[in-house]
């Protein structure tokens, strides 16, 4: 089977030594999760059996963790924005409604969010604030991913279409948080990496659940 | 290597990140990516310090209680921005954002049990080594 070498991103053929770069980091002593793709007893094959491979990655996941803490800053509770004039927040949702993207979001917009406003805006805090926290230290990262993409898509569905906005910021954003979940990045120096062998050996209903969620 | 070594220095490199946040204080605008003032920088030095010591000892205990310690700041920090400003920790929601991952972070290492001092080497173990292989045929 061919497949693609992710230390040196080339193609390599039938028969080569996949676990050469892996053998290599084991020997000296690197945490790979050598687990990490497969649930066969045999040991597997490391996902980025590149250190520099495995560094990026972890830099990216932390990237996109201060992202999300830093713009928690103009998220201000307890009126999130909500005043005369308008702003923060609150004004952002309202671009849903005034710079409608998708009708039914709009609707759902005006007529349950806006009317509870402070609700929803506590919701988004604690919420963005949980993606900065789990993925600056990389615990339940694959589980914190996705929140991210689905955080992404409503917030593309409440302001893309507001003045001075661009929308490939969004888009690049849904892709970071795609790639944060397909290669699993808090297993590179993250926590998921240090627990995840715990949580594997262990039964309880909450490590099995850990160990889907990183 | 123990195979807890790389929790103690997981827990270490927590209390690393916290004590780096403190450089927070210094900026202001697009770079001040977590508000910290002055008794943010208090809790971010002694918690971070207990972290690095909780890693540095090997000690269960106190990583669990540092990670207690950045949930009950960042609940703080969180309660006086309900209140409507910082309040005396000066923070705003990114400040309770990391306090929140530090402390979630130190917990969950905290909680992976670990063997007793006396279970990691077994007795017979300990025979083991120093018995000399037998050159028997």
């Amino acid at each position: 089977m061919a497949g693609t070498d992710y230390a040196a991103g080339t193609d390599y053929p039938t028969g080569t030594d996949l676990t050469a770069d892996a053998d290599a980091d084991y020997a000296a002593g690197a945490d790979v999760d050598y687990t990490a793709d497969t649930d066969r007893p045999a040991r597997a094959v490391a996902f980025l059996p590149s250190r520099i491979d495995r560094a990026l990655i972890a830099m990216v996941r932390i990237g996109v963790a201060l992202l999300w803490l830093q713009n928690l800053s103009w998220k201000t509770p307890p009126d999130f924005g909500q005043g005369d004039p308008p702003g923060g927040l609150y004004l952002s949702t309202t671009y849903a409604v005034s710079h409608e993207v998708l009708h039914p979001y709009a609707w759902l917009v005006e007529r349950l969010v806006l009317p509870n406003f402070t609700f929803f805006a506590w919701m988004v805090l604690l919420v963005e604030a949980s993606l900065g926290a789990f993925l600056l230290v990389g615990l339940a990262t694959r589980f914190w991913a996705l929140v991210g993409i689905a955080q992404t898509v409503v917030i593309m569905l409440s302001v893309v279409n507001s003045p001075n906005e661009w929308i490939w910021s969004y888009l690049l954003m849904l892709l970071v948080h795609a790639a944060l979940f397909a290669t699993a990045a808090g297993r590179y120096g993250g926590l998921d990496g240090v627990l995840r062998p715990e949580w594997q050996s262990s039964r309880s209903w909450l490590a099995r659940l850990l160990v889907r969620a990183s | 290597m123990k195979p807890h070594d790389a929790l103690d220095r997981a827990a270490l490199v927590l209390g690393v990140v916290s004590i780096a946040s403190a450089l927070f204080v210094f900026t202001s605008g697009e770079l001040e990516v977590v508000r910290v003032q002055v008794a943010g920088v208090v809790v971010a030095l002694v918690l971070g310090l207990l972290a690095i010591a909780a890693g540095w000892l090997e000690s269960r205990t106190l990583i669990f209680a540092a990670g207690v310690g950045f949930l009950v700041a960042a609940g703080v920090q969180l309660g006086l921005l309900a209140r409507g400003s910082g309040g005396f920790l000066g923070g705003n929601a990114s400040t309770f954002s990391l306090w929140l991952g530090l402390g979630f972070g130190l917990i969950a290492i905290g909680m992976v049990p670990r063997p007793e001092p006396e279970e990691e080497i077994a007795p017979e173990d300990q025979n083991a080594s120093v018995i000399a292989p037998s050159t028997d045929g």
